[in-house]
């Protein structure tokens, strides 16, 4: 979203233009992602009803970020629950019971296990939503008539091309990857 | 109603998915039943549902008008129907944890075609569960003040070495992981309904939920960890969370709940009960929705299995305490489990319990019964009756006759405590009911992932032709 995000009329919007391309196997959408990837074509994307099995490496992506984000919500949490009780019940309002330790380790781990949990559930879920960058209501793929099946039972690829590209190279190259079919989608000015 | 071909092969696994499909006829067969307008069955149901809700309401009312004390609770059965209802809902809700979280880390590929339906099962029961223990404080809109550490004025701050306190974080700790979990999962099936959906306004609404999902490798790459990491850290926070139920009991010196076995007897009881609760309301909705080709008799077999096994767990657990309150030669527990809860005024329901509890599920040895739907339809409802007089028993019987006799006070429920039980159990359909029309009862995109593996999985019988 970033040419056109926003620009007004006059601005000089220019419109992004992908080449989505249709396989009709995943096994096929694989290695004709692969080809186009290796034909010199950066972003790439696939769009399928499922995730398959080897699309990190047909995409060429890097290691998931996810866990460590998971792992800092975790320790967050942790440290959080911890110093929260410890606060409570040594610093701000110490109350001796029958002279028993005001620092009771062996109490406060259920609490610190919990918020460990919930930091780092929550992590999880809007640590994905933000790497993804959903919700995003529009993206230009949506103005293929096409492109309804790619959450039922389509294998789409869709290639964005270089401002100055040439969208006949790029058909042919997902022809020869393997595509059923191949059509220009030119995102819409808002 | 018809059992399966027992005919064949006995070594023959029976199948998960059952007839020939592309993802094309498992994406239309799924999502069909919310396409279809309801039927006459489902506004019946819905009705009977809502009728209960209403009760629910006004029951609710009448507590927050006139106080606590219109519950039958008393001195010394201090704690009653508010927290049995409050154990049997959680306890309910923890086996949709169980088969989306533990079983997608056993890969355990049966789970694929329940998952969705028990985790909204655990959200609602979650919501039901929760009801109670606001209620009980008396002024809900309170509640949040004597719960939840917060610097007042009078730096009172919660007493963090009660489990009641723990309980207060595990339970909201479980509830938004649930609704995490549950929703992560929906998301692609959401777009699934956008795409396939054949009018404008619900293209729209199912559009908003859909968050502009686009199926997009990239996502998928993170989202699988997301999910993944999601189920991991709900399993063990499912055994945490009955645990610390169950310390709210282990934790004081009353015969009947000074047990070190309560934790993972309550675990075990919790599972058993939730996989009830999931063939209660599974075995109607597979026949009514058309769901008979993904929930196959293989899932009914095996949730059947996993009753009997928690089932006999929770008999284990009966005979341990017995065998512990003789053993320790302990006047007190002795007296509190072969006297009272054999032969006081709530021996009935303890013979209940033992009877659907232990006896009941005895029945899933056969495999003629775990093939048999209305076999396993009652036995369901016999075990989330046990399982609710199981509560019963360690609550009430136990309060009301501990040390002293002089403290000895018998215990009924008054029509608010009863209209509070039935309510829920009204809240809880009507979410289920509306979850049914408006949801997807079976992960779509799961099956589909699932209908590709098994076809490249040469050990199963092939399913559907082979993209």
């Amino acid at each position: 979203m970033s040419a056109g995000h926003d620009a007004h009329e006059d601005s000089g919007f220019v419109a992004r233009r992908f080449v989505l391309a249709e396989f009709a196997t995943p096994e096929g959408l694989l290695s004709g992602t692969k080809k186009v990837r290796e034909a010199g074509y950066k972003d790439i994307d696939t769009h399928t009803p499922m995730p398959l099995h080897g699309l990190e490496e047909a995409l060429g992506l890097g290691r998931p970020k996810i866990p460590l984000i998971v792992l800092c919500g975790a320790i967050a949490g942790m440290c959080i629950a911890y110093s929260l009780i410890y606060f409570c019940n040594v610093i701000d309002f110490p109350i001796n019971v029958a002279n028993r330790p005001m620092h009771s380790p062996p109490a406060n781990i259920p609490i610190t296990f919990e918020l460990a949990v919930l930091l780092a559930g929550g992590s999880s879920f809007f640590g994905f939503f933000t790497l993804a960058k959903l919700p995003t209501p529009y993206h230009p793929v949506f103005e293929s008539e096409d492109f309804a099946r790619a959450a039922v039972d389509g294998y789409f690829l869709s290639i964005e091309l270089p401002p100055d590209g040439d969208q006949d190279k790029a058909f042919a190259i997902a022809q020869s990857a393997g595509a059923l079919s191949a059509e220009l989608v030119t995102e819409s000015e808002r | 109603m018809a059992a399966p071909n027992l005919s064949r092969d006995p070594l023959e696994p029976l199948p998960l998915l059952e007839g020939t499909h592309t993802d094309k006829t498992i994406n239309d067969s799924l999502l069909n039943h919310v396409w279809r307008g309801a039927g006459k069955g489902w506004w019946a149901l819905f009705g009977c549902a809502l009728s209960a809700l209403g009760l629910l309401v006004i029951a609710i009312c009448w507590t927050l008008y006139k106080g606590i004390g219109v519950w039958g609770n008393n001195i010394p059965v201090g704690w009653a129907f508010g927290i049995i209802n409050f154990v049997w809902w959680i306890g309910i809700g923890h086996a949709g944890t169980l088969i989306s979280a533990i079983l997608l880390l056993f890969q355990q590929k049966w789970r694929t075609s329940i998952n969705r339906f028990a985790e909204a099962m655990t959200l609602f029961a979650v919501i039901c569960a929760l009801l109670f223990p606001l209620l009980h404080t008396g002024r809900p809109w309170f509640a949040a003040y004597w719960l939840m550490p917060y610097p007042s004025v009078q730096r009172i701050w919660p007493q963090f070495k009660s489990p009641l306190t723990w309980d207060v974080f595990a339970v909201s700790t479980y509830f938004t992981i649930s609704l995490l979990f549950w929703f992560l999962g929906l998301v692609p099936d959401l777009a699934a309904l956008r795409d396939s959906s054949k009018s404008k306004t619900k293209r729209m609404i199912y559009g908003i939920f859909a968050l502009g999902w686009r199926g997009s490798g990239r996502h998928w790459a993170e989202y699988k960890w997301a999910y993944l990491l999601l189920a991991g850290l709900s399993t063990p926070l499912v055994l945490s969370v009955h645990t610390i139920v169950s310390f709210d009991f282990a934790v004081s010196v009353l015969p009947g709940w000074h047990t070190t076995i309560f934790p993972p007897y309550f675990v075990a009881g919790a599972v058993f009960s939730g996989f009830a609760m999931v063939m209660t309301w599974m075995l109607p909705a597979r026949e009514f929705l058309g769901l008979k080709h993904v929930v196959t008799f293989k899932h009914l077999e095996n949730m059947a299995k996993v009753m009997l096994v928690t089932g006999m767990m929770v008999t284990y657990g009966y005979v341990m305490e017995h065998f512990i309150a003789w053993y320790s030669g302990n006047p007190y527990e002795y007296s509190q489990f072969f006297r009272v809860r054999q032969h006081g005024p709530m021996a009935p329901i303890y013979w209940l319990m033992i009877f659907c509890n232990c006896v009941v599920p005895q029945i899933f040895w056969s495999k003629r019964a775990r093939t048999n739907v209305l076999v396993l339809w009652f036995a369901s409802i016999l075990i989330n009756v046990g399982m609710w007089c199981e509560r019963f028993t360690i609550i009430v019987t136990s309060l009301h006759r501990d040390f002293i006799p002089s403290k000895w006070e018998n215990y009924s429920p008054t029509w608010v405590d009863i209209s509070l039980f039935i309510g829920t159990i009204g809240l809880f359909s009507t979410l289920f009911l509306l979850f049914l029309k408006f949801v997807p009862a079976v992960a779509v995109t799961e099956i589909k992932e699932l209908r590709h593996e098994l076809a490249h999985d040469p050990t199963t019988e092939p399913v559907g032709e082979t993209h």
